[in-house]
């Protein structure tokens, strides 16, 4: 008999053998034996952008347990508070169990198949009044699914993703600087880095599990430098060696002055530059053309010095608050070429009023210095959805994005997504749909008054909590009867508080799924239970609805040859009815969306392997390459010839889409502007709005989880101490947080997590009593259309 | 392992072997408070279990944070500790700890020896 002590010693030795030998393989481990009745299987966790590797334990019907994947190398078995309880967000008492039609102001319940009568005839009535709001949690083959069905069904591009709200500016500064999007690293230089700058990026709190990825260097005896530049002390500022507090808005200064001080010196990469860079302004005239704005226009070396000019360390202390001295020590680091940088952001760059520019100015920096390009040389923006990259950005479920990162407005881009769709040359709407806020702001105007758009079906997200100024662009529809607002979730949320139909939808385990995260990586998982009630999955009811409008004589859902867009076959090569529900499973549809979307991948270099190599791995990054024995081999760092199998032997860095034609990238300049609404008398405090660690984005699955709730039960406002003390307020109480748009009653937390400088607040948005997007602005990025949510004018009282 | 504190609920934590690996089974739901006991109060102290403790990979400092006493909680190395000379034994910090097991427990005061005469 084996003692328990040496069975305890076994099966760890055989843990970690497993573990090594997928380190090193990258494949796959047996599922581990459990004498329990647990069974246990592989899922990225449903939460953020860093894409951690669960274990799943099933057990009757049930998640029972959750545990870090020690396989996975993104948290090597560890997992944040999130994490844990994850499983938990399966469980709410209120999940959605049945189909609910609205009448006379009540949700009632009704049938699937009334369910899909009612939006097919909603659909037929005004095909190109009809928008789909998506999601960066849409799983890759959901955000698929709807592509293909508005855009080769429905010739129609009025799909946006919530990734608007939360990427598009990142989007944007990749595609204007490499002409391809998503970053050239990966989470392996957070491992290489000497010195890792944090640009108004709480990673702590947002991405704890990559944070302590850091963190644990530094307790191995590495030397790394952490310098936190942001607007609010953090829990990341705390383990930060420096802290550089800014001027909200003030951020593209202080990148100029160290872009000034790298030319002043002479101490930029001109071998670097020379070989691999062009420059790049705003242009003069931003409607020239319609990719006037994204790709600019050309400037000289000594244009560029030029416009450097005023920006001396002292003005951009002038302009930012940031010392001169600090502002000189990043510029003496991005000197030295003999330390490696990486810099990561978040929302802090994106939701800004000039996100594009902050983030091209992060790139030029890099590049201009030569930090780029080597393990821990990296500027790399990281996302906050766990499929952000995968679904949003790389499935193309924005308005102006075709799958694989084809683009509406390029003819030749149109006619390849055609010929791999099957349907004929010119289906493929040419003009751009609305983006996010374009489409809500029409969806809430009178149809008299211009709003051209009259039903919005919106999937796994929460709109009626985070856009930005929703009196305007949200709740205005009420009252609206002749607007129609179609929610698929798993909860009644903010957004089904308006919603005419709501959809019970099936979530994370319940259905297959692959997600994509933050550095490329495309996970992939398994239905591992059933969905409570009637509720299905979102892929599914897409299909359902484009079938019923195929049966009633609907051009569109029929390809060339007068198949339905979605035909799916199993192994004997029938034809399987997917739409009804109890076949829906008779045949993988994930597989088969992913497997056709995958043809798309190529264009870019974004590659994807087959879905069943993904089966093997816990993700793997692309573009993933089939070697000569056969084997897929993923990709760390792009662009350099030692990893990237599309660089050139001999070109050392590629730039293989350059806007610019020539390999090159381009290093932008952009100026130090103002922000849309600063403090003045009447309101003399900043607003800046943010997440908290224990809760997920809107808290619809967090706040059902009692110990995520308990831990962190309701919103409050972060005010400094000497303010406070100023307005007489005390710990706790309740005040008035009052905007040009409105006010909201909360209370307030002095010395609390974060601490605001003075002049400042601060308060998350994860609490649906206490929206603080009521009061929020919302003024939007040229280029990406992304709102700004960190930064406002507002004004306190008792309340 | 139960919500509130009893002593045979700490000394069966001893007994249960402790699985480091293990998932957690999902705990139960927090209950509201119990009602309090017929008994007269027990004076209590607040500890935290470093094994259960999350702070160093969540960064989380939730108990820290929510401390209505000041002075009885401190992080030490990111780990937060419990000052027991402080500490009121108001139970808020086992509350409001999100770890997927609570790592707050919540003792019985000793009471303090009478001081010896030198």
């Amino acid at each position: 008999m084996i003692q328990r002590r040496e069975f305890n010693r076994m099966t760890a030795l055989a843990a970690a053998a497993a573990a090594a030998k997928a380190r090193a393989q990258n494949a796959p481990a047996a599922p581990a034996a459990s004498n329990d009745g647990i069974a246990w299987d592989k899922a990225p966790c449903r939460f953020c952008g860093t894409g951690c590797h669960v274990r799943v334990g099933v057990k009757n019907g049930r998640v029972v347990a959750i545990e870090g994947d020690q396989l996975a190398e993104v948290n090597k078995g560890l997992l944040c508070v999130k994490g844990y309880h994850v499983g938990l967000a399966l469980y709410g008492k209120d999940r959605l169990t049945q189909p609910l039609l609205r009448r006379n102001g009540v949700l009632e319940p009704i049938s699937w198949e009334e369910a899909v009568e009612t939006i097919s005839q909603k659909i037929m009535a005004a095909p190109e009044q009809f928008a789909i709001y998506g999601s960066g949690q849409w799983t890759i083959p959901e955000g698929y699914a709807a592509n293909k069905f508005i855009k080769a069904g429905l010739s129609s591009n009025h799909i946006d993703p919530n990734a608007r709200l939360c990427m598009a500016s990142a989007v944007t500064g990749f595609l204007s600087v490499y002409g391809v999007d998503e970053p050239a690293g990966c989470y392996d230089d957070l491992d290489k880095c000497d010195v890792l700058i944090l640009w108004g990026n709480n990673m702590a709190e947002m991405h704890p599990v990559l944070f302590s990825r850091v963190i644990d260097r530094r307790t191995r005896g590495e030397r790394v430098t952490l310098i936190d530049i942001g607007t609010r002390r953090t829990r990341t500022s705390e383990f930060c060696d420096h802290y550089l507090e800014f001027r909200p808005h003030s951020d593209l200064a202080i990148m100029n002055g160290i872009a000034h001080l790298l030319i002043k010196k002479n101490a930029f990469d001109p071998k670097f530059v020379e070989k691999f860079c062009n420059f790049r302004q705003s242009p003069k005239d931003p409607a020239a053309s319609p990719t006037a704005p994204l790709n600019g226009e050309a400037m000289s070396f000594d244009d560029y010095k030029a416009a450097l000019e005023p920006y001396t360390p002292e003005h951009v202390e002038k302009l930012s608050g940031v010392p001169a001295e600090k502002i000189r020590m990043l510029g003496d680091l991005f000197a030295d070429k003999k330390i490696r940088i990486t810099s990561t952001w978040c929302m802090g760059f994106n939701q800004h009023s000039r996100g594009t520019n902050a983030n091209r100015l992060c790139h030029g920096i890099h590049l201009l210095s030569g930090h780029f390009g080597r393990p821990g040389d990296a500027p790399t923006s990281l996302t906050g959805q766990p499929s952000a990259c995968g679904t949003a950005r790389e499935v193309g479920t924005m308005c102006q994005f075709l799958p694989g990162g084809l683009q509406i407005l390029n003819e030749e881009h149109r006619h390849e997504a055609e010929h791999i769709w099957n349907v004929p040359q010119g289906r493929i709407h040419p003009k751009i749909g609305h983006h996010t806020m374009l489409m809500w702001e029409r969806f809430c105007t009178p149809a008299e008054k211009g709003g051209d758009i009259r039903t919005i079906w919106v999937q796994v997200t929460n709109p009626g909590q985070t856009l930005p100024n929703l009196h305007r662009f949200f709740k205005a529809k009420a009252g609206q009867p002749d607007k129609f607002l179609i929610v698929s979730d798993v909860y009644r949320t903010a957004t089904t508080e308006l919603a005419d139909l709501v959809l019970p939808s099936a979530m994370w385990v319940e259905k297959n799924g692959m997600f994509g995260n933050s550095e490329r990586r495309t996970q992939q998982w398994f239905r591992m239970v059933r969905p409570p009630g009637e509720a299905r999955d979102d892929a599914w009811q897409m299909i359902a609805v484009a079938r019923r409008l195929h049966d009633l004589g609907h051009a569109g859902m029929k390809d060339k040859d007068g198949r339905f867009l979605f035909t799916f076959k199993n192994d004997k090569g029938e034809e399987v009815p997917v739409w009804e529900w109890p076949r829906y499973y008779d045949v993988n549809v994930d597989k088969a969306l992913f497997e056709e979307y995958r043809l798309f991948s190529r264009h870019k270099h974004k590659d994807l392997a087959p879905y069943d190599e993904y089966v093997k791995a816990r993700g793997l990054r692309w573009p993933v390459v089939q070697q000569a024995d056969g084997s897929w081999r993923e990709t760390k760092f792009r662009f350099s010839e030692f990893d990237d199998p599309y660089v050139k032997k001999g070109a050392e860095i590629q730039f293989y889409h350059s806007v610019t034609k020539d390999d090159k990238a381009l290093i932008w300049f952009a100026p130090a502007e103002k922000a849309a609404e600063e403090p003045d008398a009447e309101f003399p405090f900043w607003l800046c709005t943010g997440r908290v660690l224990e809760h997920w984005h809107s808290g619809s699955l967090t706040r059902r989880i009692p110990q995520l709730h308990a831990s962190m039960p309701h919103s409050y406002v972060e005010m400094h101490p000497e303010d406070a003390r100023e307005k007489g307020f005390t710990n706790g109480e309740t005040i008035t947080v009052r905007t040009r748009r409105g006010g909201l009653r909360l209370p307030v937390w002095i010395d609390g997590r974060g601490h605001p400088p003075r002049g400042s607040l601060f308060i998350p948005f994860f609490d649906e009593r206490l929206l603080c997007n009521d009061i929020t602005l919302g003024d939007i990025d040229p280029v990406s259309k992304q709102p700004d949510y960190k930064k406002c004018a507002a004004a306190v009282a008792r309340a | 392992m139960s919500d509130t504190l009893s002593r045979r609920g700490f000394f069966a934590a001893f007994r249960r072997p402790f699985e480091r690996r293990a998932a957690p089974v999902l705990p139960p739901v927090i209950k509201a408070e119990q009602p309090a006991a017929a008994s007269a109060p027990v004076a209590k102290v607040a500890i935290v279990q470093g094994r259960f403790c999350i702070a160093l990979t969540s960064f989380c400092a939730a108990c820290v944070e929510r401390c209505p006493v000041s002075g009885a909680m401190k992080k030490e190395r990111g780990m937060p500790m419990v000052v027991a000379d402080v500490c009121t034994g108001c139970g808020i910090c086992h509350d409001v700890c999100p770890a997927p097991r609570n790592a707050v427990l919540m003792l019985p005061r000793r009471q303090p020896s009478t001081p010896q005469p030198a």
